[in-house]
């Protein structure tokens, strides 16, 4: 049986450690007192009750006053050696502010929560055989049936021209199944979403709008519920205003319940369907997934056939939405860690020193009966102290980094707006402040526990450290330097590679030049003439405005992310091209875009009235077609058309998805040939473009204003965007090695001058035989150099480790180079031992003399 | 020179006021003469017909607020002769103990004055 007394002594831990010290022998002494004069059962459970009562209130009470006590000396120890401890604290407010900065504009990416409920649940069910293409019918009977769904839904995004009344604009449109909003799981803010059988032909025009949509082009009216828009020309009734930050499938202003009616919206273009689904409760990932292939590889045998990533597969729609940034903020999050260990090793080496220094201090309390747990307390709490007020300046550092993080953070990374410094920020911020200080509570302790009184009093300095420390020490200013070196090399290495993405010879030159898309699709625009008639009406007004140089214009312009057509083209030497983007321009677009024009002409207009039509290709396509500069005259041929072209001219290969990617083969058909729904014009202007952008949408929309005029930006503009990601993680590393470097040089100032100021007799010594204080600065600072070299050489090996890391941060960055490293390396160890240098002018103040009455 | 300690002390006595219900019983006890912890509980037990019942956390927290105050100090440990031949730790109120002891029942005393007038003494049944 438990022996009620010694229960009551684990009771009495509850205590802090001072009481306990104290009173733990009466308090147990009364309690056996008492145990002896209770009689009866009733007595005993009376005693024990009203002890644990008595323990649940009285020992909170004692444990705040001993913890007041324990801060109150903690304050004044620190205000003793000021310096040192600012320097941590600063130090680690610094590294806790900027990784919680930047870790919340991080997560603010990639662990958002998405708004629909349940999101675990929900799955993307892609190259699925089952979408709206089956039709209303079969596609519910196959939801309804499914052994793994609880219900799915079937969409199809593009843009569309909306006509409020007001301006006409250019939206994403989603034309989803009805059961969407109720699948996602997701409420209208205002109104209502679709009703079950609201997709049946007939009972269709209706849409739900974007938040955005309705705050920013409909001034947060009311009155929108109820009123008519159009779509392309279609007439819709708007029933509702979605969650305020809810854009799924991605951007998307409007949804319509029209998926499986095709004919509702007139629309010209290539369209895909998505299926999104959600699980059975009870299914597991790997279960559906298995079950949905299956079922697939039954209805659709053929799906199987192609190359092994086209096949039908289940993912997460979490982690499909996640994916794109995935790896980039786990490799920030990677350097932000980097960056707290090495702040963290500032306060080690502090809190380490400190211990040291107070050895003596704290044998004789150990001596004069305070007990192990008594002093790890006192020392906890001194380490705690720093670390929460390291902590609280760090919140107020996170809310600026945060600030100016969510202000370089480019548009198109931030589709969705949210709150800084949220709470899972902050619970963030306070694991790491407990964490760190923890573990600074424990290295003391550690410490303590190998104090052994009687040598540390038989000790004549006070202070002096032990090679355990001084050991301990070196390996964490070792470390820091390594930590820093390897964030310093890949900034740089991260740095150059941005340098080369913004110095790609992109095939055009994007200075001087604005761009603007109209689309004609449901206006009053639809004959093949009437269509060709607006479009050089447009030219001709842009040609028009004052101090605009040139014009063009082209179906499929760089740098937007378009759908691209592209085919197989068959060239008369017998080579077939294969991906070619089939692209159509007007007269000018070229010149006005700065293309090279390798060999041949431009085509004019009026040109393809002659017996072969003209085509252009750019330098890929003829180089994959084994021609090169003698591509001019050849006559190519597409699959689907019987009628030879003849290209005309090659010109230099744009590449269309931004300076990463290089340039596909092209073909550029003249747009008259077929004019498209939609083109881009762009103008090269002379002077500052971004002064042309409201004049030219005014010229072009002054044409028709039931035309949108949309995408009014200047190239440079869209350049910008393309470079967004990777120049905001190059920023963030760039900032992240800055940071470290600071950290590291407060390091090496910390240790160096707590080293003299632990060492100040031996110093005095020294100078009193004759050591001049040259000598003694120069001994301390060569006593730090090997520490800070090992740290660089395990620094180097670190950066080249993780360089493969790197590759993945955007397409371009590489692995760091020698001279990357050597050069960092270089510039580290100047700066860390100027730094220990600095710290050492505190020698100067030593007077010998004092040092030799001492002795 | 005088005077400004009079006025110290007095301070040093008011900001120790009021105490609470046990902190005065335990001083009245040691008023009488020097006692342990465990005597202190049984003394105000048997005083208040258990009514006040401190349990040993609550007993050893007021003593130690009551020696950082200044209000009691420790003496020599001895054996209890009423129990065993343990040793016990046995304690003794200071003359700031004393005043402070005094200032408290005339603050009560005050109180209960006030009480009288209010309401009236009642009659002894």
């Amino acid at each position: 049986m438990l022996d009620p007394t010694k229960l009551y002594r684990k009771l009495l831990r509850l205590y802090p450690a001072s009481f306990r010290d104290e009173y733990e022998t009466p308090m147990d002494r009364h309690f056996r007192d008492e145990q002896r004069e209770a009689q009866s059962w009733k007595a005993h459970a009376r005693l024990w009750v009203h002890a644990i009562f008595d323990v649940a209130v009285s020992a909170p009470r004692e444990l705040v006053r001993e913890l007041g006590q324990d801060l109150h000396f903690a304050l004044r120890a620190y205000r003793k050696r000021p310096l040192s401890a600012l320097l941590a604290i600063g130090a680690l407010a610094l590294a806790i502010g900027v990784s919680t900065g930047v870790f919340s504009v991080a997560s603010a990416l990639l662990l958002r929560s998405l708004p629909f409920s349940d999101a675990a649940r929900l799955v993307e069910l892609r190259r699925s055989p089952f979408s709206a293409g089956n039709g209303r019918a079969g596609f519910i009977a196959w939801q309804g049936h499914s052994s793994y769904l609880e219900g799915a839904s079937s969409f199809s995004t593009s843009e569309m021209n909306l006509n409020s009344g007001r301006d006409a604009l250019r939206v994403r449109v989603s034309e989803t199944s009805a059961n969407f909003f109720a699948l996602l799981g997701t409420r209208s803010d205002m109104g209502r979403t679709f009703a079950a059988d609201e997709d049946k032909t007939g009972q269709n025009h209706v849409a739900v709008i974007s938040h955005r949509l309705w705050l920013q082009s409909f001034g947060g009216d009311p009155a929108m519920l109820n009123a008519t828009v159009h779509l392309n020309g279609a007439a819709l009734t708007v029933i509702g205003v979605a969650q305020p930050r809810f854009d799924y499938p991605g951007d998307v202003d409007i949804w319509i319940p029209t998926v499986f009616d095709f004919e509702t919206i007139p629309k010209r273009g290539a369209f895909l369907w998505q299926t999104i689904g959600r699980l059975k409760t009870g299914i597991t990932m790997t279960q559906a997934r298995q079950q949905f292939r299956a079922e697939a590889s039954r209805v659709s045998p053929d799906s199987f056939r192609r190359a092994d990533h086209e096949d039908p597969d289940l993912v997460r729609l979490r982690d499909q939405l996640a994916s794109p940034v995935h790896q980039s903020v786990l490799i920030l999050s990677a350097v932000v860690l980097l960056v707290l260990l090495t702040a963290c090793a500032n306060v080690a080496q502090l809190l380490l020193s400190r211990t040291v220094e107070r050895s003596q201090e704290l044998a004789l309390r150990a001596a004069l009966g305070a007990s192990r747990s008594r002093l790890v307390q006192q020392l906890t709490v001194e380490a705690t102290a720093l670390t929460l007020a390291g902590s609280i300046f760090g919140l107020i550092v996170a809310y600026f980094v945060s600030r100016t993080a969510s202000a370089v953070l480019p548009a198109q990374l931030a589709t969705q707006r949210y709150t800084l410094l949220d709470w899972r920020v902050l619970c963030f911020a306070i694991t790491l402040a407990l964490i760190v200080g923890v573990i600074f509570g424990v290295m003391p302790t550690w410490l303590v526990g190998r104090l052994q009184p009687s040598t540390r009093l038989a000790r004549v300095h006070p202070g002096s450290s032990e090679p355990v420390t001084r050991r301990l020490q070196s390996i964490l200013l070792g470390v820091q330097v390594a930590f820093t070196l390897t964030l310093l090399v890949s900034s740089v290495t991260l740095g150059s590679a941005f340098l080369r993405l913004v110095n790609t010879d992109l095939g055009f030159r994007p200075a001087n030049v604005i761009t603007l898309n109209v689309s004609l699709q449901g206006t009053r625009y639809q004959k093949e003439s009437a269509v060709w008639q607006y479009y050089s009406a447009v030219l001709d007004r842009l040609r028009n405005v004052p101090g605009v140089e040139s014009v063009g214009a082209v179906n499929y312009l760089p740098l937007t992310a378009n759908v691209l057509m592209a085919g197989t083209i068959k060239a008369d030497s017998g080579q077939q091209v294969n991906g070619v983007v089939l692209n159509g321009v007007m007269p000018g677009y070229f010149r006005t875009m700065g293309t090279k024009l390798v060999a041949g002409s431009e085509f004019v207009m009026n040109e393809s009235n002659s017996a072969d039509p003209p085509v252009l290709v750019n330098e890929a396509f003829a180089h994959q077609a084994g021609l090169d500069a003698s591509m001019v005259g050849r006559r190519i041929k597409a699959p689907w058309t019987s009628r030879p072209y003849l290209v005309s001219g090659v010109v230099a290969t744009a590449r269309m998805a931004g300076p990463e990617y290089d340039g596909s083969p092209q073909a550029y058909w003249p747009v008259q040939e077929e004019p498209p729904p939609a083109l881009t014009f762009v103008a090269k202007v002379h002077g500052d473009s971004s002064k042309y952008l409201a004049i030219c949408r005014d010229a072009v929309m002054g044409l028709d204003p039931g035309v949108p005029v949309y995408e009014v930006k200047t190239l440079d503009q869209r350049l910008n965007e393309t470079l967004g990601r990777p120049k905001f993680y190059t920023l963030s590393v760039l900032f992240l090695g800055c940071l470290a470097l600071l950290l590291a040089l407060i390091g090496v100032f910390g240790t160096s001058s707590r080293a003299i100021a632990q060492r100040e007799h031996e110093f005095g010594v020294r100078m009193a035989l004759g050591a001049s204080t040259g000598n003694v600065r120069t001994m301390i600072v060569r006593q730090s150099l090997a520490p800070i070299s090992t740290g660089i050489v395990a620094g180097v090996v670190g950066a080249i480790g993780s360089g493969p890391l790197l590759q993945h941060v955007f397409v371009g960055a590489k692995t760091p180079d020698t001279s990357t490293c050597i050069v960092a390396s270089i510039l580290l160890l100047a700066a860390t031992l100027v730094s220990a240098w600095f710290a050492t002018t505190r020698i100067l103040a030593i007077d010998p003399i004092d040092a030799i009455r001492a002795e | 020179m005088f005077w400004h300690t009079m006025t110290n002390s007095n301070e040093e006595v008011q900001q120790r006021l009021p105490l609470s219900l046990p902190v005065l019983h335990m001083l009245l006890s040691l008023l009488e003469g020097e006692r342990h912890g465990y005597a202190l509980k049984r003394e105000i037990q048997q005083r208040t017909d258990k009514r006040v019942n401190l349990g040993s956390g609550a007993l050893y927290g007021a003593i130690n607020k009551m020696l950082e105050q200044g209000l009691i100090v420790e003496s020599d440990e001895r054996p209890d002769p009423h129990l065993d031949d343990e040793r016990r730790r046995y304690y003794r109120i200071t003359s700031l103990g004393r005043r402070v002891v005094q200032a408290e029942v005339a603050r009560l005393r005050a109180l209960v004055q006030l009480a009288e007038l209010r309401l009236g003494i009642p009659d002894p049944v």
